[in-house]
């Protein structure tokens, strides 16, 4: 159990209704886009191998539904996250100044061991639309935003055309295996102390 | 808006009465040598109410009341709820209760709270009905919620002052109703959400609920002060001296995480046990008989005859596959839809529907065939009511498309100007917008661009979110619409098909998500009635929630078959025969029907979630109907016993039940 833990990356996207989790996901994962993606009720998450310095990891990728009255789930869904994507879209000003919100609560409900060093991505998604005309958030106020709240690293993103998608989920793998080792902070009950366990969590210390 | 407050009791009607009961210096009550001793063992009760009831059904024969407390061990909160034993226990005539306490010995253990720790509370929610008891609900902080307890000779403003006096206790902001509890949050970190359950799992809670998992005090604590009350019978003394002597640290720990999160009954505690005890096995496999010779009427196995019999025998668990090969009666074989002859048929000369029961069973048993839906569907949803003639309900149609008129005409004539400045509207005109364009476009009556019955559905969904402005609209609503506009092939009716739909399973969208929460609770009460060994895995696994099977009950299966066979299930499950929570009872079959590889493979939370999640679209529809309506025969009362008054698709029984004021939210 604790040696598969360590090979888990759990990552959830957060984000307003229809700002395209979803689609990011899959296109990140499944390299495929689809108009057709219904609203996600409860929660689903899709996995996928990542190699990080001649390490597998699997990224374990949460997609959750988008309407605030579900949040309440989130105590179930959050648990155990190694990082969270915010993700709103560049065309609608209020999914932009929603992210504040998604941020505390998932801040209240994951409860991260360290709050202040838990690591968040957020993602401005949909630059595809409309040539780029009909976005009304622009890069340098999300920018300003994320520096705001401690530097958090942000990408524009098109999961129709699949625009930095991979290059985020990189950041995201990353940010999450920075988590990690402060997320261990059980021990094994028995004899995986000693054994290979604890010698992952070790190079995994070497990494950051 | 975000201010919490502390909770001011000035305004209970029923402290008068409580306040005559206990002594002034305190809220201490010590009324029976009994309670003395428990507290010699280490606990001392704080507060005491007898005649606590829980309604297990509407009928007033099936109350069960008992006896409440709160009491304090170590630093630690205890909440216990115990029913009486039978009046010829005797000890509850001792305590003059006996003729208001009706025994139903079937139903005393299932909601017996034998030691809640305080800590797992997340809120309380407090009612006070005018016409009836005041009664309040316990919420967890795992998200359950325990059924209603009502207070027959009041105190709920006692119970709360004791609370207040030893746990952090905030009145809500979005409902001066709700208590939280343990909730150390800054108000002003919650921002977003109005949903004010299960979301606040504070740091400190979380770090203070992991102390006590390390201590191994509670479970023996508990046991103790049980044995030593006046509900306990010889038999539970047996029981907890049995607790003792196989004394294990390791065990112990467990058993409190997976009582953490459970509701805790005897009969968990005794399954739960048997997983413990394996290495026990005297191959009597006492419980193994009676399950088999229980099968028929499912008794949880926790009557104090089964104890004085099995005193000695230490129960071990079933073996999935004997359990798998116990006789169960199979649903009838299903039929062909109900066809226009015979439809026909049910009619009278003047359209009224003379046997409304053998249509819903006929129905129940075959679906209906699509060329008829269209007038069916409006009975099975009551929108039609089965004894009106074809004239009245002309009429009525009639004088409904002009109310439909109106109320749609109310955001029609916002103007852009006007939408500027109501954010409300445009929000959930947003929200709507967005998702009728994701719901069923592979369904031909709904594909391509620009398809008019895409914008179909959306008035009404905007209409409805005017007509029901508190509940709004919520994410899967356009879910339950789509085959209804499908079949009605018109607005107005479609639209008073779905409020009628809507009054059953509204609270499924609850800003408070209690219409679901009762749903779960009453799921993982069926589970455990219908599948001890399975119920146990899913508690020891953390996975009492049941949020895993969360889609399936907020939009009733919709997505996980075919577009046609929903349209099937739903008239199945909308004839409400056998059951209106048909539904429950096809989770347990699913279930059920998985639980070999669930339990096999050790599916953990995650797993669990992604196994049901790509369950969809491969369910035998008529095989889930079958086993369904088999486990729910078997079941019988004491399935319906598992099922909390109120739970959707029930109409609320008290009218200020059903929605509660949904305030303070932007959609």
């Amino acid at each position: 159990m604790a040696s598969r833990r360590r090979m888990l990356l759990k990552v959830i996207i957060l984000g307003d209704s229809g700002v395209g989790k979803t689609s990011l996901m899959n296109q990140y994962v499944n390299k495929k886009f689809s108009n057709q993606y219904k609203a996600t009720i409860g929660a689903d998450f899709l996995t996928k191998e990542v190699q990080i310095d001649d390490r597998l990891f699997t990224l374990q990728i949460w997609d959750t539904a988008g309407q605030e009255r579900f949040q309440s789930l989130g105590v179930a869904f959050y648990r155990g996250a190694d990082c969270c994507v915010l993700v709103y879209d560049v065309n609608v000003m209020k999914s932009f100044d929603n992210l504040n919100n998604w941020r505390e609560e998932f801040l209240l409900q994951a409860s991260p061991s360290d709050p202040e060093n838990f690591p968040f991505i957020v993602l401005g998604n949909k630059i595809d639309i409309d040539g780029g005309n009909s976005r009304v958030v622009s890069e340098k106020k999300a920018k300003a935003w994320c520096a705001s709240k401690g530097n958090i690293p942000y990408f524009e993103t098109s999961a129709k055309e699949g625009l930095n998608v991979e290059a985020a989920f990189q950041c995201i793998a990353m940010n999450a295996l920075k988590n990690e080792p402060e997320e261990d902070i059980y021990l094994p009950d028995t004899i995986d102390v000693a054994g290979g366990g604890r010698q992952l969590q070790r190079s995994s210390g070497c990494e950051c | 808006m975000h201010e919490t407050e502390q909770h001011d009791l000035s305004d209970d009607s029923d402290y008068a009465a409580a306040s005559r009961h206990h002594a002034p210096g305190g809220i201490m009550r010590t009324d029976s040598g009994k309670s003395t001793a428990s507290e010699a063992g280490g606990s001392e009760v704080l507060y005491l109410k007898d005649n606590v009831a829980i309604h297990p059904t509407q009928y007033a024969s099936e109350r069960i009341s008992g006896r409440l407390r709160l009491y304090k061990q170590g630093s630690s909160l205890f909440l216990s709820w115990i029913p009486y034993k039978p009046s010829t226990d005797g000890a509850v005539d001792s305590l003059g209760h006996g003729s208001s306490s009706i025994p139903v010995e079937k139903d005393r253990s299932l909601y017996t709270i034998k030691s809640l720790p305080v800590s797992d509370v997340h809120s309380i929610r407090r009612h006070a009905p005018a016409l009836s008891w005041p009664y309040i609900i316990v919420v967890l902080s795992s998200g359950l919620a325990y059924p209603p307890f009502y207070f027959y000779n009041g105190g709920v403003r006692e119970f709360l002052a004791t609370l207040k006096q030893h746990v952090f206790i905030v009145r809500s902001a979005d409902d001066s109703n709700v208590f939280l509890v343990n909730d150390f949050q800054d108000p002003l970190q919650r921002t977003l959400s109005s949903l004010e359950l299960p979301r606040v799992v504070s740091v400190a809670n979380r770090a203070s609920r992991h102390r006590s998992d390390l201590s191994s005090s509670s479970f023996d604590d508990s046991e103790r002060l049980n044995g030593a009350s006046y509900d306990a019978t010889a038999s539970t003394s047996e029981y907890s001296a049995r607790q003792k002597k196989f004394h294990d640290p390791a065990r112990d720990i467990s058993i409190q995480v997976l009582e953490k999160f459970s509701l805790v009954t005897k009969f968990a505690r005794e399954t739960t046990s048997h997983l413990f005890r394996e290495s026990h096995n005297d191959g009597l496999n006492a419980y193994e008989k009676k399950q088999q010779t229980d099968y028929g009427s499912l008794k949880p196995i926790s009557t104090s005859d089964d104890k004085k019999k099995d005193s000695n025998v230490i129960p071990v668990a079933s073996d999935p596959l004997e359990f798998e090969k116990l006789p169960l009666v199979w649903g009838k074989q299903r039929m062909h839809p109900l066809c226009l002859e015979e439809w026909a048929a049910f009619l009278d000369s003047e359209g009224r529907i003379l046997d409304s029961k053998a249509l819903r069973e006929r129905i129940f048993y075959g679906g209906v065939d699509q060329n008829i839906r269209k007038e069916v569907w409006k009975f099975l949803l009551g929108y039609h009511e089965y004894d009106s003639t074809y004239a009245e309900r002309e009429y009525l149609t009639s004088v409904k498309k002009s109310e439909y008129e109106v109320i749609k005409s109310q955001w029609q004539s916002i103007s852009a100007v006007q939408a500027k400045r109501f954010t409300k509207f445009r929000e959930r005109k947003g929200l709507i917008d967005k998702d009728v364009v994701r719901t069923d476009r592979s369904v031909a009556y709904y594909e391509g661009d620009d398809n008019p019955n895409v914008t179909i559905l959306r008035d009404i969904l905007l209409t409805y979110s005017f007509y029901n402005f508190d509940l709004g609209y919520c994410q899967g609503m356009s879910d339950f619409l789509s085959p209804i506009l499908y079949v009605m092939k018109d607005e107005a009716e479609s639209f008073w098909c779905f409020v009628a739909l809507m009054e059953r399973l509204g609270p499924n969208f609850n800003r408070d998500q209690s219409g679901m929460h009762s749903q779960l609770f009453a799921l993982s009460k069926l589970v455990e009635l219908l599948d001890g060994p399975l119920h146990n895995y899913f508690k020891q696994a953390d996975c009492l929630n049941y949020f895993f099977c969360f889609r399936w009950i907020l939009i009733q299966f919709k997505r996980e078959f075919e577009y046609d066979q929903v349209m099937h299930l739903w008239e199945v499950l909308w004839t409400h025969y056998l059951s209106e929570h048909l539904h429950l009872y096809m989770c347990v079959a699913i279930l059920k029907g998985h639980r070999k590889k669930i339990m096999g493979e050790q599916m953990d939370f995650d797993t669990l979630l992604k196994f049901i999640n790509e369950l969809s679209g491969n369910i035998d529809l008529d095989w889930t109907i079958r086993e369904a309506e088999a486990l729910c025969i078997c079941a019988g009362e004491n399935g319906a016993a598992c099922i909390p008054p109120g739970t959707p698709p029930s109409l609320s029984i008290e009218p200020d039940m059903g929605l509660y004021p949904q305030e303070d939210e932007v959609l």
